[in-house]
């Protein structure tokens, strides 16, 4: 058994490339696993709790995310990026304790932009235009927090994936193993749930 | 408050369920394309769209500006000896 470093020392990350160390590790080296788990963990970890809110499932996840990971070295081909191959993995784990907690999309209803019944737009009220900075306060925060855990979570990893970790439709895709037309809509209709969530806040 | 009121919009060829669905779709698209200036004319003139494309940018940018922690300690101590564990199942 080769021994695994210890990260918590601090060692510098060295500059050998993904695909040598997933070479490495699938040959039992344990210390160019580490190496790999040392350059992700905080994306993997940053991701979690962007998704779950939480720090003790962001912690959950962070480890069975690596540990499946390096069940699973062998699959990775190496035909997309090894951070692509990551958020699927941390994706499949979120939808699966999801489905663990028997939530169901069905449970939350997404509205379109308000429209009269003759499709003519409602009037939309203007957001403040106070320095966004200063909004990130207690009250706001808590109301983000409330409005994404409400979002169901096949909606939930789109809106994190493109619009704050900027993975490409095409990515998200991939990772979803998603139609890029599928991500599209998904990411529209959360879009729209998350302002709804926030709108009463931010009306000037 | 919410006002209820219709808006009428006699000059703008496109329509607001148009332009909406592409605001929600492409918040960060290159409006400058050809195929866009239409779209970018609309909502030019048109507060409502401007007030939806203005909104949820905001809303992007929130909770790409909400702060992440990082690893505690502790998460990591027991990360790392899960990897330990498989690591050493492996290689026996």
């Amino acid at each position: 058994m080769k021994a695994v470093g210890n990260p918590a020392t601090g060692g510098k990350i060295s500059q050998t490339s993904d695909s040598d160390l997933i070479k490495k590790a699938r040959t039992g080296d344990a210390r160019a696993f580490t190496q790999l788990v040392q350059r992700y963990e905080q994306l993997v970890y940053g991701f979690s709790y962007k998704v779950c809110r939480d720090k003790d499932k962001a912690e959950e996840t962070l480890q069975d995310t690596f540990v499946n990971v390096y069940r699973k070295l062998d699959q990775f081909n190496g035909e997309s990026k090894f951070s692509t191959w990551l958020y699927s993995i941390v994706t499949n784990n979120c939808l699966m304790k999801r489905r663990k907690r028997k939530l169901d999309a069905e449970m939350v209803s997404f509205d379109e932009p308000p429209m009269s019944d003759n499709h003519e737009p409602l009037s939309i009220p203007a957001w403040t235009d106070s320095p966004i900075s200063s909004l990130v306060n207690s009250e706001l925060r808590a109301r983000l927090d409330k409005a994404i855990l409400k979002l169901p979570m096949e909606y939930r990893v789109v809106f994190m994936l493109r619009d704050v970790e900027n993975q490409t439709a095409e990515e998200a895709a991939k990772i979803l193993k998603l139609s890029v037309p599928a991500v599209k809509s998904r990411l529209r209709r959360a879009r729209l749930f998350l302002r709804k969530g926030l709108n009463d806040l931010m009306v000037e | 408050m919410v006002k209820k009121t219709k808006t009428v919009h006699r000059h703008h060829p496109l329509h607001c369920a148009d332009v909406f669905s592409h605001i929600c779709e492409n918040l960060d698209a290159d409006l400058d394309s050809p195929q866009c200036r239409e779209i970018k004319r609309h909502i030019a003139g048109c507060p409502n769209c401007t007030a939806l494309l203005d909104s949820l940018k905001k809303t992007v940018y929130l909770y790409r500006t909400l702060p992440i922690p990082t690893i505690p300690a502790s998460s990591r101590r027991k990360l790392y000896s899960a990897i330990s564990l498989e690591t050493g199942r492996r290689v026996k």
